[in-house]
């Protein structure tokens, strides 16, 4: 079989001496694996603070006229909440965490393309992480996570304070999106042509480019709101001849794409999950990695859907939903795909696998929900209220989230060579799962009934389901909580895991758990696809990988 | 030898018996979204409203019956295809890569379906958009945080409840004064935000009596959650008429201009007709024509505004004279017509208001 001409490039040509001090080493790091876990870290730790906003929350909506805070403090917790879960929560998890962390393994590169700006990136993240919680403390942004003027233009100091960290998050990102764009095109290991390439690392390629992209019309609208609420230089005051409604095509350009980027990545961990628990090759993978491609472009497309209600001339309209009806026929490919590739398997059930079937039935119905809200008509009766509460959740919580779970429960090895615990595992995915669905399930009728979002009160004929959902909501909190000790408990204390306890196929599970700092010893050469189980490793040069002997520049194999 | 062996793994008998269970709950999912007493729940009252429900229904159906077979066979694999206790520890699945012909069928199947769902929600749109445009023009204004209503022939705001005659056509135009509501009737099915600057129209006709309530979908401001408290009351003409004169009673010295910024007037001593055209170029032209009134490009057209004795009144209402038209050219107008924006926004010196007031009236 030819070996594709792919070569490494310069940039792993020679091996760098591992850093000693404990700074060099695990602060201020140059390896794509611990800036991948410094990724995870820090947003688990954001995804707590932003777990009790979300519960607090739920405790406000217990009773119809509230009464847990003040209105105000309710309009600030949920902004915070939303905007904390996408920009410093799902996206920094699934890119710069899941992504820096296996897709440079799987490729077989001994770093991404360029660890300094790695490193750059990940400690704008958690300065700007500060900066949105800080917000609290003079004001914090009320409008929700999509801060529309001119209301936002009213709110308090720290509305100004959210436009900077989260145009800095946006920076990070970016850059983060340069780096894996570079790394996958010019650092895959010989012979790993693009169709031999695994499906996360397809996910991980549809998403950099919607990083780059997208996130330079989000910075260019936060910067506009942040000049105009701190100069007066009336972009969006309507009253001096500003336009509210040119805000909201900036940041919608951004924020479809955004959910594809929160989405996709997830897409590749499922794919990953799936043929290595059900012992058989994915499903079609061909069309599984084009589809993602054909999901980011069309993502680009689609972004008037989110304002039907703002105003539009009819005819703006129209292209909008048939677009975004289309992008259903590519996730509805991956959907069959995945189901498919269970039959005929030999289905072992650790939890990351349940995590990742869990995924595939909560994101299909949050997808279907998705197209619901595509068909004008019925959007103009639901938008704006609990059913695109309900839908979001659905595709974040039950899509991104949950693959973020499967990839926790598959790669905790990898980072740290002990397993999950196991039995904890499936009490966390059984309660998360009853939990999520009671908690997220009711928000589809109360929103066709006639209950707004982002209300601090509600009409009291909606309370005996807004309070099946808030303790629905503490089902999820507590099986959150065992997750947190599971991962706690098993750092120390968890079985270890040996180089490859799921009898992986990709080139991250080749090597040992915790990898080396230079990763591979060789930089192996790719034969074919990770998929054919029975069959030898499509790989060589991996020889040494688990013995004693020193490492190899890349030139000279 | 191993992959020859697991790609002859046949569909089996539990196959066909999950297919049948999943097409019966499919069935039933679809027959039970069709029953469903909607309108119990959450009366239609406007026509489209049960237009919006057909296509709710009809997505509900398919989108269930797709749903149970994706989770169904989901759940049937997940069972039917577990390791066992007695397989050999390496033991791997069928090694299956991929299936053309499947593939190739679930890539056309959605596609028509999408096909199909355009041209519904497509003819469902058009009978939503198209209703009549005669119909009675009402208009609704978003504040932080009520709305009010303006209605032709009655002086000033009505503020508490929006009335609207049963089987009567109406426009309604929405539009802000601070910031963009959403104006929300659930039992309606439609929305449409209030955006300051803007002027959107939604038409419906009415029909069913009652109360609805309006709610604001849009976050205003801190108490965007009280902003739920108004109704809509559809009724039958004698109650709507009552209701109407009333109003216009109870409104009949109310004045429709807006409050004057600075309450000045506005000296038009030494105004120069040219200096006016030149700038009427300049400023007024992307939206005003030199035209009869009803040509309207945004505003309406101004040849004769203050000599034409078919419109004795400007759009705010008030008689045409050089200082009301001067009094809105100060601070612009936000009405039936559309937003004007004031003079701050369009650069206008007291002098120049003068001078286009002046260039104004030499039009007839």
């Amino acid at each position: 079989m030819a070996v594709a001409a792919v070569h490494s490039g310069g940039i792993a040509d020679h091996i760098h001496p591992e850093p000693q001090g404990f700074v060099r080493r695990y602060v201020f790091s140059l390896d794509h694996k611990i800036i991948g876990i410094q990724y995870i870290i820090t947003g688990f730790v954001f995804f707590m603070l932003s777990g009790l906003l979300a519960e607090a929350i739920r405790t406000q909506l217990l009773n119809p006229n509230g009464g847990f805070v003040a209105p105000d403090t309710y309009n600030e917790i949920y902004s915070v909440h939303g905007s904390a879960m996408v920009w410093l929560v799902v996206i920094p998890l699934l890119t710069g965490g899941f992504g820096n962390l296996v897709f440079p393994l799987q490729i077989g590169a001994r770093d991404v393309a360029f660890p300094w700006l790695n490193m750059l990136s990940f400690w704008i993240f958690p300065v700007s992480g500060l900066m949105l919680f800080a917000s609290f403390l003079m004001g914090a942004p009320t409008a929700g996570w999509m801060e529309y003027p001119p209301v936002s233009l009213q709110g308090a100091a720290g509305t100004s304070m959210w436009c900077a960290a989260i145009f800095l998050v946006g920076v990070s990102s970016t850059m983060t999106g340069i780096n894996f764009v570079v790394t996958i095109l010019k650092m895959r290991a010989p012979g790993m042509t693009f169709t031999r390439m695994p499906l996360f690392v397809w996910g991980q390629f549809a998403t950099a480019p919607l990083l780059m992209i997208a996130t330079t019309a989000l910075a260019a609208a936060l910067a506009a709101l942040f000049i105009n609420r701190q100069f007066g230089v009336p972009f969006f005051d309507p009253t001096k001849g500003g336009s509210p409604v040119m805000w909201q095509h900036m940041f919608w350009f951004y924020s479809h794409p955004a959910v594809y980027i929160m989405i996709l990545p997830a897409f590749g961990i499922i794919s990953e999950v799936l043929p290595t628990f059900a012992r058989k090759p994915v499903f079609g993978y061909k069309l599984i990695a084009f589809s993602s491609m054909a999901i980011a472009l069309a993502g680009f497309m689609v972004w008037a859907h989110h304002m039907f209600t703002s105003g539009l001339a009819p005819f703006l309209q129209l292209p909008f939903m048939i677009i975004t009806f289309i992008i259903g026929v590519p996730t509805g490919i991956k959907i069959f795909s995945w189901t498919a590739t269970l039959f005929g398997g030999k289905i072992h059930y650790a939890t990351a696998m349940l995590f990742a079937i869990g995924f595939i039935g909560l994101f299909t119905l949050g997808g279907i929900t998705g197209i619901f809200l595509a068909a004008i008509p019925f959007d103009l009766h639901v938008h704006g209220t609990y059913f695109i509460v309900g839908h979001i959740h659905y595709v974040l919580v039950g899509g991104s989230l949950m693959g973020i779970f499967a990839g926790m429960y598959y790669w905790f090895p990898k980072m740290s060579g002990r397993l999950l615990n196991e039995t904890l595992g499936k009490l966390h995915f059984w309660l998360f799962f009853i939990g999520f669905n009671g908690t997220f399930v009711p928000m589809h009728w109360l929103g066709m009934l006639g209950m707004p979002r982002e209300v601090a009160t509600y009409d009291p004929q909606f309370a005996f389901w807004n309070r099946f959902e808030s303790f629905s909501s503490y089902l999820m909190t507590f099986a959150i909580l065992i997750f947190f000790v599971n991962v706690l408990w098993s750092i120390r204390n968890g079985k270890r895991s040996g180089p490859n306890p799921w009898g992986g196929r990709t080139l991250e599970w080749q090597i040992p758990s915790p990898p080396h700092y230079y990763n591979f010893k060789h930089i192996p050469t790719v034969y074919g696809l990770p998929y054919d189980f029975g069959q030898p490793l499509p790989y060589k040069g991996l020889d040494e990988e688990l013995t004693d002997s020193p490492p190899v520049a890349a030139g000279a194999h | 030898m191993v992959e020859r062996r697991a790609q002859s793994i046949g569909l089996g008998r539990g196959f066909w018996t999950a297919t049948g269970i999943l097409a019966v709950l499919a069935i039933a999912s679809i027959v039970f979204w069709y029953r469903f007493p909607l309108e119990q729940y959450l009366p239609a009252a406007i026509i489209t409203a049960r237009q919006v429900d057909r296509l709710f229904r009809f997505m509900a159906a398919t989108g269930s019956a797709l749903w149970i077979f994706v989770a169904g066979y989901l759940i049937y694999f997940a069972i039917a295809f577990r390791a066992k206790a007695s397989d050999p520890p390496d033991a791997i699945g069928a090694q299956i890569h991929d299936n053309r012909k499947l593939e190739f069928w679930w890539t056309l199947i959605p596609t028509l379906f999408v096909v199909l769902l355009s041209i519904v929600s497509v003819r469902i749109w058009y009978e939503v958009m198209l209703e009549p445009e005669n119909g009675i023009v009402v208009e609704a204004i978003g504040h932080q945080f009520y709305f009010s209503f303006r209605y032709p022939q009655i002086n000033g705001e009505v503020t508490d409840e929006m009335h609207l005659p049963l089987g009567v056509p109406v426009t309604l135009n929405l539009t802000s004064a601070d910031v963009i509501h959403g104006f929300w009737v659930p039992a309606m099915r439609l929305k449409n935000d209030t955006v300051p600057g803007l002027v959107t129209e939604i038409r419906f006709t009415p029909r069913l009596v009652g109360r609805y309530p309006i709610i604001c979908t849009q976050f205003c401001g801190v108490l965007h959650s009280d902003m739920n408290k108004q109704a809509l009351v559809i009724e039958d003409k004698a109650s709507f008429d009552k209701w109407f004169k009333g109003w216009q009673q109870k409104n009949a010295h109310a004045s429709n201009a807006l409050p004057a910024a600075g309450g000045q007037a506005i000296s038009l001593q030494g105004g120069s007709a040219p200096a006016g055209k030149q700038l009427f170029a300049q400023k007024c032209t992307a939206c005003h024509k030199i035209a009869p009134f009803a040509q309207t490009l945004v505003g309406p057209g101004l040849e004769g505004i203050l000599h034409d004795a078919s419109h004795p009144n400007l759009v705010n209402g008030q008689a045409a004279t050089p200082q009301n038209v001067a009094a809105i050219l100060q601070n612009g107008y936000t009405g039936s017509m559309g937003t004007m924006p004031n003079a701050s926004a369009n650069g206008l010196s007291a002098q120049d208001i003068a001078n286009l007031v002046t260039f104004l009236s030499t039009l007839k």
